[in-house]
C-alpha cells in the first residue's frame, strides 16, 4: 500500500551500507540548500536520477510520477514568490487590475526559478534515500549514531504498526466502497469517520494483545533483532567525499565566474 | 486579445492544470529544499524545547507502565495511517487529513509534539510529503502550533459548556487553519516579497493556499467530530485508558 516502501525493497542499491547512503543523501542535501544555485542543483538532480533509476533500477515512469507529489506545492509556492501585487509596475511583466498591478521583476523570476531547481534537486536527494534504503536499515544506522534508544524503539514499533493498521484500514475501505459507502460527500464523510473510529479501537485492542504476547516472551523494554551487517566500504566513502568536493568546486566556480 | 493577456491566460491555465495533474498532498507540508538553510536550523531550534518536554513526559509515562510504549507507538501509527488515506473532498484533487486536531484532543499536546515529529519523518520518507530539511518548520506548524491551538480551544469550549461536538469541530477546524497560517508565515519569512516585504508575502501565500486549505479545514473538523462520536459510542474504556475522558472531566 505504500508505494515507496514497496519500491525500496526491490532496489538494487538496497544492500549498500545504510550509513553510506545516509551520509551521501544528507551531505548532498546540505550542499543543495546552502548553495541555492542552479550550478549545483542541476548536476545533483541528474546524478540522483542516474543513481536511483539507472543503478537502483526504480522504473522511470514510477520515479517521474513520484516527482509530481510535491508539484502542486511547488506551483503554488513559486507563483507566490514570483508574482507580486503592487501599486507600481516592475520590469518583467505588469498587468493592471483596477488601480494596482499584478507584476513581477526579472530578479524575482530568476529567484523563483533557482528556488524550483533547488527544491527539485533536494527532493531527488530525499528520493534517493527513500527509494534505496529500507526503513529498518535507516533505524539501524540511527541506532549506531546514538539517537536516543527510546525514539528508535518507538520508530521501529510505529513502522511495524503502520502496516498492521494500513491493512485493516484498506480492508474496511474496500468493504465500504463495495457497499456504496462513498456514493456522495455525506456518506463518504460518514464512512471515513466510522472507519477511523473502528480503526482506533482495533489499534488499541491489538496493542494490548501485542504487549501481552511480548511480555510473555520476556520483553524488557528493548527489541533485539539480528541485522545483516553490510560493512561500510572505504572506496564508497571516498567516492562520496570526492563527489561532494566536486560539487563544492562547481559551486565555487559558478559563483566566481557566473555569479549564480 | 492583447499579447500580455494571452500570456497571463496561458500561465493561469498551466497553474490550474498543475492542481489537476498532481496527486496533490494538500496537507500543508513545506516541501524538501524550499527553505534556506538558516531557516531550517532556526525552526528546528524553536521546536527543541517543546520536543524535549514531550520526550521527558513520554519517558516518565513509559517508566510508569511499560504498556504505554506500545500504546503510544500504536497512536503514532494511527495518526500516520489516518493522514495517509484519501478523504472525501469537495474539490476533485485528493486530499489528506493532518490529524493534528484529532491527535491533540485524544492524546494531549505534549505527547503529540514528539509523535508528530516521528510521523512527519515517516511521511517524508514513505510518502514524500514534506522533507528532511524542512522537518523543523513542519514540526513547529503541524505538531506544535496546530495541536496547541486545538487543545486550547477544546479546553475552553469544555469549560464554557459549549456543545461538546461544536467544541470538537471548532478545535479541529481552528487547529488546521492555524497550521496553514503558520506555514504561510514560515514561507513568507523565508521568501519575503520584493514589494511590501514579509507582510505582503504572507498575504500572498495565504491567498495561494486558501482554495485548497479552507474546504479542507472544514472537512477535517467534520471528520474529527464523526470520529470522536464513533469513539465515544464504542470505545469508552479505551478512551479512559488514554486519559481522554479524564481530561474532559477535569476541564
Amino acid at each position: 500500500m505504500l508505494l515507496i516502501d514497496k519500491l525500496c525493497y526491490r532496489s538494487r542499491l538496497r544492500y549498500v551500507n545504510a550509513s553510506e547512503k545516509l551520509l551521501y543523501a544528507a551531505a548532498t542535501l546540505i550542499i543543495c540548500i546552502v548553495s541555492r544555485s542552479a550550478a549545483t542543483a542541476v548536476p545533483v538532480f541528474l546524478v540522483n536520477l542516474a543513481l536511483t533509476v539507472g543503478k537502483g533500477g526504480i522504473p522511470l515512469s514510477r520515479y517521474l510520477r513520484l516527482l509530481l507529489i510535491p508539484a502542486a506545492f511547488l506551483a503554488a509556492g513559486t507563483a507566490a514568490v514570483a508574482v507580486n501585487l503592487s501599486e507600481t509596475p516592475m520590469d518583467a511583466f505588469a498587468f493592471p487590475v483596477g488601480g494596482w498591478y499584478i507584476t513581477g521583476s526579472t530578479e524575482g523570476a530568476r529567484q523563483a526559478l533557482t528556488l524550483c531547481l533547488t527544491a527539485m534537486a533536494a527532493v531527488s536527494c530525499l528520493y534517493f534515500l527513500a527509494l534505496n534504503t529500507v526503513m529498518t536499515d535507516i533505524l539501524g544506522a540511527l541506532r549506531k549514531w546514538k539517537v536516543p534508544a527510546l525514539l528508535v524503539e518507538l520508530m521501529l514499533l510505529i513502522y511495524r504498526f503502520i502496516f498492521v493498521l494500513a491493512g485493516t484500514a484498506s480492508a474496511i475501505r474496500t468493504s465500504q466502497v463495495s457497499r456504496l459507502g462513498n456514493r456522495n460527500l455525506k456518506t463518504g464523510v460518514r464512512s471515513f469517520g466510522a472507519m477511523a473510529s473502528s480503526l482506533f479501537i482495533l489499534a488499541l485492542k491489538r496493542s494490548n494483545a501485542l504487549y501481552d504476547a511480548m511480555e510473555s516472551r520476556c520483553y524488557d523494554g528493548t527489541i533485539c533483532v539480528l541485522s545483516k551487517e553490510q560493512p561500510a566500504k572505504g572506496t564508497g566513502i571516498a567516492a562520496i567525499l570526492f563527489y561532494e568536493a566536486a560539487l563544492l568546486f562547481i559551486w565555487a566556480l559558478a559563483h566566481r565566474y557566473a555569479g549564480v | 486579445m492583447p499579447k500580455k493577456q494571452k500570456f497571463l491566460l496561458r500561465a493561469y491555465i498551466v497553474f490550474a492544470a498543475m492542481f489537476v495533474v498532481a496527486p496533490a498532498s494538500n496537507a500543508m507540508h513545506i516541501m524538501e529544499g524550499y527553505l534556506p538553510a538558516g531557516y531550517c536550523v532556526a525552526w528546528g531550534a524553536v521546536c527543541l524545547p517543546f520536543l524535549a518536554a514531550g520526550f521527558f513526559s513520554l519517558r516518565s509515562k513509559i517508566k510508569e507502565n511499560r504498556r504505554n510504549l506500545i500504546l503510544i507507538a500504536m497512536s503514532g501509527a494511527f495518526i500516520f495511517v489516518i493522514s495517509s488515506l484519501k478523504i472525501p473532498s469537495v474539490t476533485a484533487s485528493c486530499s489528506h487529513m493532518t490529524g493534528t486536531g484529532l491527535g491533540a484532543i485524544l492524546f494531549g499536546p505534549c505527547s503529540v509534539s514528539i509523535l508528530g515529529l516521528l510521523v512527519l519523518v515517516f511521511q517524508a520518507v514513505l510518502l514524500a510529503h514534506g522533507g528532511l530539511t524542512t522537518l523543523g518548520a513542519n514540526t513547529f506548524s503541524m505538531a506544535i502550533a496546530g495541536p496547541l491551538v486545538s487543545f486550547g480551544i477544546y479546553r475552553l469550549c469544555c469549560r464554557t459548556k459549549v456543545n461538546h461536538r461544536a467544541g470538537i469541530f471548532l478545535a479541529a477546524f481552528a487547529g488546521d487553519l492555524f497550521t496553514y497560517c503558520v506555514t504561510s508565515v514560515q514561507l513568507a519569512l523565508a521568501h519575503p516579497s520584493e514589494a511590501g516585504g514579509v507582510a505582503a508575502s504572507t498575504v500572498k501565500f495565504l491567498g495561494v493556499f486558501a482554495p485548497t486549505q479552507l474546504p479542507l479545514a472544514v472537512i477535517e473538523g467534520i471528520l474529527t467530530v464523526v470520529i470522536v462520536i464513533g469513539l465515544e459510542t464504542y470505545a469508552g474504556p479505551e478512551l479512559r485508558a488514554i486519559g481522554f475522558v479524564d481530561r474532559r472531566k477535569e476541564a
